[in-house]
């Protein structure tokens, strides 16, 4: 078992969650609730990872994170071939993936909820924390299981942007990679056993935690007598 | 007693509200000023009544005009933008929904204590959980304090709501279409309730409806709201016998007043003579014998076709009549009908309901008036004098 890349996987995908989360839930917000110039634009171009494949996402990466690119150019910071460009590169592909299902979850609380909870005093921050969020929490948690699943297993991208170096930025998917390559079956087969636990973890908690909360959120839809 | 009692009560508020917005296909220009009463917002669908909630409330803005609360602005503005606007939370206007608006996610005890937890109450009041349940216990609604919303009926929901808005400690409660979706004999409890804590409370209420029955059951003023203007406010008795003008009556549907008298009263209907005509109405308290005042929209009566079997809506109150005179609206027909007891009514239905009958003036013909919408209206019961 390579623990390197474990660590490395779980500090890549966690790294890339949070900037999911952080850039993925308010943008999700602006287009589920506002119209604006350019919005379809900003829409496919969040979606194009997507469908773009991962190693063409990585030559844009390459470019933009490069000695000729902004990111050294203006912001004097080298990323390329370290574990941040690895993360920033799961990011990127995980991204759609949160805000196409969260903008869904977002367009569906009844907006008439968040004006009861204004007129009962709230201001626009606590609507927001006390009502949206919590109504559309199931749509986003799923977005976000598959998000982060997505980023664990980034392959071609990182590859890119981040290579293939033993302990420094080889994630899981990667040392596989490499394992398969060097016909070192036995440590191939541990990797895609500890890859298949965590993404069935991940998935049986997200499970779990809807069921918990399944109650509540069901009322949504079922306001029948 | 009275005076009393209200001088030990919490005082009493004026609002006033005079703003306009335009709308697609709306021009609204609404000037009211409500004192600590319940106001019936009457008008028919499409009329501006939920957006002029709406603006009362600050969850939209008007073009311009003002409203304040006491001597407290909540919104001036001219054309020119908003020189105060204040917002909605900060307004201490509750809200009833038509649809509840219960937070699906809360507990009905948690709906009730989210205000108590909120900004304007304080932060976190240690004393929320049993205001709460207070506030529960006044609405009746104590026992299922733990129920989420979808476990709850309709008239549960909207008590939930209420007691939700009045923990915001309100001084102005608005209500749009709040007991529409309810049974007529849930509706009548909770507008007994609304009454009573609107006379505790001092609240100053205005409870939008498209049904005049409501403006009898608990207003005391009405407002007649119709094409984005006020047409007339006042008295209801006073609205009723004199409105200001015939858009007022038409939209009231006043040409269908009748003076009948209570020959019996059972669990099926409640059987009036209409000088000499028989007319079922639904089933209802009444004293046999009495005189009321009863009225039947002009949709809800009918041409029966002579060539046809009779359909189960409109067997009842069969009469016969000639018909008087025919007038062609925008999108509807009206006639004027002599009955057999020598009383007119009105008939109204969409163009080209009748297309295949002959209603020529002076043609005689046989009409139904639906027994579920026969209205009769209690002798102004919520009108203090």
């Amino acid at each position: 078992m390579n623990w390197d890349a474990l660590r490395l996987s779980l500090q890549v995908t966690a790294v890339a969650t949070l900037l999911i989360v952080v850039v993925g839930l308010p943008l999700a917000l602006l287009l589920a609730r506002r119209r604006f110039r350019g919005q379809t634009l900003l829409e496919t171009l969040i979606s194009l990872p997507l469908v773009l494949p991962p190693t063409v996402v990585g030559y844009y990466l390459l470019l933009f994170l490069g000695r000729n690119g902004p990111v050294v150019g203006w912001l004097d910071v080298q990323l390329l071939f370290t574990w941040g460009a690895a993360a920033l590169a799961s990011a990127i592909v995980g991204l759609p993936l949160l805000v196409l299902s969260a903008r869904a979850a977002f367009a569906g609380v009844d907006r008439s909820l968040e004006n009861a909870a204004r007129t009962l005093g709230s201001s626009e921050l606590e609507v927001l924390w006390r009502v949206t969020l919590p109504l559309a929490r199931r749509g986003i948690l799923a977005g976000l299981v598959l998000a982060a699943a997505r980023a664990l297993g980034e392959f071609g991208a990182t590859l890119m942007v981040a290579g293939n170096i033993p302990g420094r930025t080889q994630t899981l998917p990667l040392a596989i990679y490499d394992a398969v390559q060097n016909r070192d079956y036995a440590q191939a087969n541990a990797m895609v056993l500890a890859m298949t636990a965590l993404a069935f973890l991940s998935l049986w908690a997200a499970r779990r935690f809807e069921r918990g909360g399944a109650r509540p959120a069901e009322a949504g839809s079922g306001r029948s007598e | 007693m009275a005076d009393q009692s209200s001088r030990q009560g919490p005082a009493g508020a004026r609002l006033t509200v005079d703003v306009e917005k335009r709308l697609p296909g709306l021009d609204l220009r609404v000037q009211l000023a409500v004192d600590s009463e319940i106001l019936v917002l009457f008008g028919p669908s499409g009329a501006g009544k939920t957006t002029t909630l709406n603006l009362i409330a600050g969850l939209a803005t008007p073009d311009a005009g003002s409203i304040s609360l006491d001597d407290q602005v909540l919104l001036r503005k001219n054309r020119a933008g908003a020189a105060l606007d204040v917002p909605a939370r900060r307004r201490r206007i509750g809200y009833v929904f038509q649809q509840y608006a219960l937070f699906p996610h809360l507990t009905a005890l948690e709906n009730v204590a989210y205000p108590l937890r909120s900004g304007r109450l304080g932060r976190r009041s240690p004393d929320a959980a049993p205001r709460a349940r207070a506030l529960l216990a006044r609405m009746h609604m104590e026992h299922l304090a733990l129920r989420y919303p979808h476990e709850l009926s309709g008239g549960q929901q909207q008590r939930v709501a209420i007691a939700r808005a009045l923990a915001a400690e309100p001084r102005v409660l608005l209500l749009d279409e709040p007991f529409a979706a309810l049974d007529s004999a849930v509706r009548e409890r909770l507008q007994l309730d609304l009454a009573a804590l609107q006379a505790e409370q001092r609240l100053v209420v205005i409870y939008v409806t498209h049904r005049l029955e409501d403006a009898f059951a608990i207003g005391h003023r009405l407002a007649i709201l119709s094409d984005g203007q006020v047409q007339q406010i006042g008295r209801i008795d006073e609205v009723f016998r004199q409105p200001a003008n015939s858009h007022v009556a038409q939209v009231m549907g006043l040409h269908n007043l009748f003076e009948a008298r209570v020959l019996a009263v059972s669990p099926e209907h409640l059987l009036l003579d209409w000088d000499g005509l028989l007319v079922e109405a639904p089933p209802q308290a009444a004293d046999v014998g009495a005189a009321v005042t009863a009225y039947i929209r002009p949709e809800d009566v009918k041409f029966l076709y002579p060539d046809r079997p009779l359909m189960g809506a409109v067997q009842h109150n069969q009469a016969a009549g000639v018909v008087l005179g025919q007038q062609a609206s925008a999108s509807f027909q009206r006639w004027r009908v002599l009955l057999s007891n020598g009383c007119e009514i009105e008939v109204r239905a969409p163009d080209h309901t009748y297309a295949s009958l002959p209603l020529q003036a002076g043609q005689p013909v046989q009409v139904s008036l639906r027994k579920d919408a026969v209205v009769v209206l209690r002798p102004l019961l919520g009108v203090p004098l």
